[in-house]
């Protein structure tokens, strides 16, 4: 089954905790400013009306409006910093400016949490520190599709597999 | 000015909520976020309102509680505390399209309507759905299960999904086979046997023996055997006359049968605490 990657809301609870706890109201996407919290389609009794984001179509701003307003806390009230949505990558082959192609700032310019989420190398060469809150904005403007944000919740069942194995 | 009926005032509530749930997502989308919500959770001005069975499975699953939930529950259920199960017939959607096509079934319907259950009996069906329900959710499931079976929250959820992502769900066309089935069988059977949203609230009106209910006054009743207007105007198939026993479970307070009893005897009233003859 093809399983289509998509982000919780900031300040989302473990995926687990966080689906035993949200009513499915659809809150946090009717107060979201942006556009970017969708209530998730379908039939699967499991996963209908509960929120998503997609990066590709529409950025988390990190602006905490669903956060506040979630009445069950499934999305809990965490600060900017503690925010892990998930993780971005970035791909030095295909980044314009690690390919010395031109100068390319697009996404250092729109992280919401910049210098702690993002660095600059040597003042040009952008960096994903692992402050990363995983909003997806530089997924959304970067130009050569460099970055790849990674829900939270797939990196730790790869985590806690390799720690199985071992 | 002449005082509106009960069956106006009760229509017109049933729309303006119709409306309501309509309008919302749209105002949500052109940025006007004060009401917000669908009818499992729901923020009016501030005020937060919730479905008590999604939070009764949220809390006991996580053991835990926000201030926000235990206000949202507190006013449906002192609402149901005082008026009994009064949102079935003053408020739900899908309570309004059932009535109608109720009313329509009967009035069009060739064939005798099903008798599924023994009367008096489909409480205690309700019930064994609502258990299972939670046994199933405890066990196998991690979201609260139950909430998928609360219809006036696919009815909001459907303008939620096309108003605020441009998505045509689905939902509806279950909604309209549901509704078309009850008007083939000529019975409620949805908000009868299965609906498990509404048990709570039935299980709280029990506790106030001062409730709003009907009364029903022997003397006064004039209606030959068998052509009873009351349990004519009954969309539920009780028998008002019997007001007071175990099938009360199942009333909610909709006032048709005091109204059909208004042109006759009069003998059919709203009236709080156990009634006398």
């Amino acid at each position: 089954m093809l399983l289509k990657i998509f982000l919780r809301p900031p300040g989302a609870r473990s995926e687990e905790e966080f689906l035993s706890r949200c009513l499915q109201c659809g809150q946090c996407a009717q107060v979201c400013i942006f556009d970017c919290i969708k209530m998730r389609v379908g039939f699967n009794p499991f996963m209908a009306g509960t929120p998503e984001i997609n990066p590709k179509e529409a950025p988390c701003h990190l602006c905490m409006r669903c956060s506040a307003i979630c009445p069950s806390d499934a999305l809990h009230d965490v600060a900017i910093e503690d925010v892990r949505m998930g993780f971005a990558e970035l791909d030095r082959k295909k980044c314009y400016t690690w390919r010395e192609f031109l100068l390319c700032r697009s996404c250092y310019e729109r992280c919401p949490i910049k210098w702690r989420a993002m660095e600059l190398e040597r003042g040009e060469y952008p960096v994903i520190t692992d402050q990363c809150a995983g909003c997806g904005l530089c997924e959304h403007v970067c130009p050569a599709d460099a970055i790849v944000v990674t829900p939270t919740r797939f990196v730790r069942a790869e985590k806690n597999k390799l720690e199985g194995d071992e | 000015m002449k005082k509106p009926g009960l069956k106006a005032s009760r229509r017109t509530l049933q729309i303006l909520t119709l409306i309501a749930f309509i309008i919302i997502p749209l105002l949500n989308r052109s940025r006007y976020s004060l009401v917000y919500g669908n009818f499992l959770s729901f923020h009016f001005f501030g005020i937060p309102l919730a479905d008590p069975l999604a939070v009764l499975q949220l809390s006991i699953k996580n053991l835990y509680l926000t201030l926000d939930n235990v206000i949202g529950v507190a006013i449906p259920l002192a609402i149901a505390f005082w008026a009994g199960t009064v949102f079935c017939s003053w408020v739900c959607p899908y309570g309004f399209f059932s009535e109608l096509v109720n009313n329509l079934s009967r009035r069009v319907l060739l064939w005798p309507r099903i008798e599924l259950i023994p009367r008096g009996r489909s409480f205690y069906v309700k019930l064994i759905i609502f258990i299972g329900g939670f046994a199933g959710f405890f066990v196998f499931s991690l979201t609260p299960v139950l909430n998928q079976l609360s219809l006036p929250a696919w009815y909001a959820r459907f303008f939620q999904y096309l108003f605020g992502q441009d998505y045509f769900s689905y939902s509806i066309f279950f909604l309209a086979g549901l509704l078309f089935l009850e008007f083939v069988a000529g019975r409620r059977f949805w908000c009868q046997f299965i609906c498990p949203q509404s048990v709570l609230l039935v299980l709280v009106k029990q506790f106030n023996p001062k409730r709003l209910r009907v009364d029903f006054s022997r003397d006064k009743c004039i209606c030959k055997a068998g052509h009873e207007r009351c349990e004519k105007a009954c969309s539920l198939q009780l028998q008002p006359r019997e007001a007071g026993k175990a099938r009360e479970l199942e009333c909610c307070n909709c006032g048709a049968c005091v109204v059909a009893c208004d042109r006759m005897g009069k003998a059919l009233k709203f009236h709080r605490g156990k009634g006398g003859e």
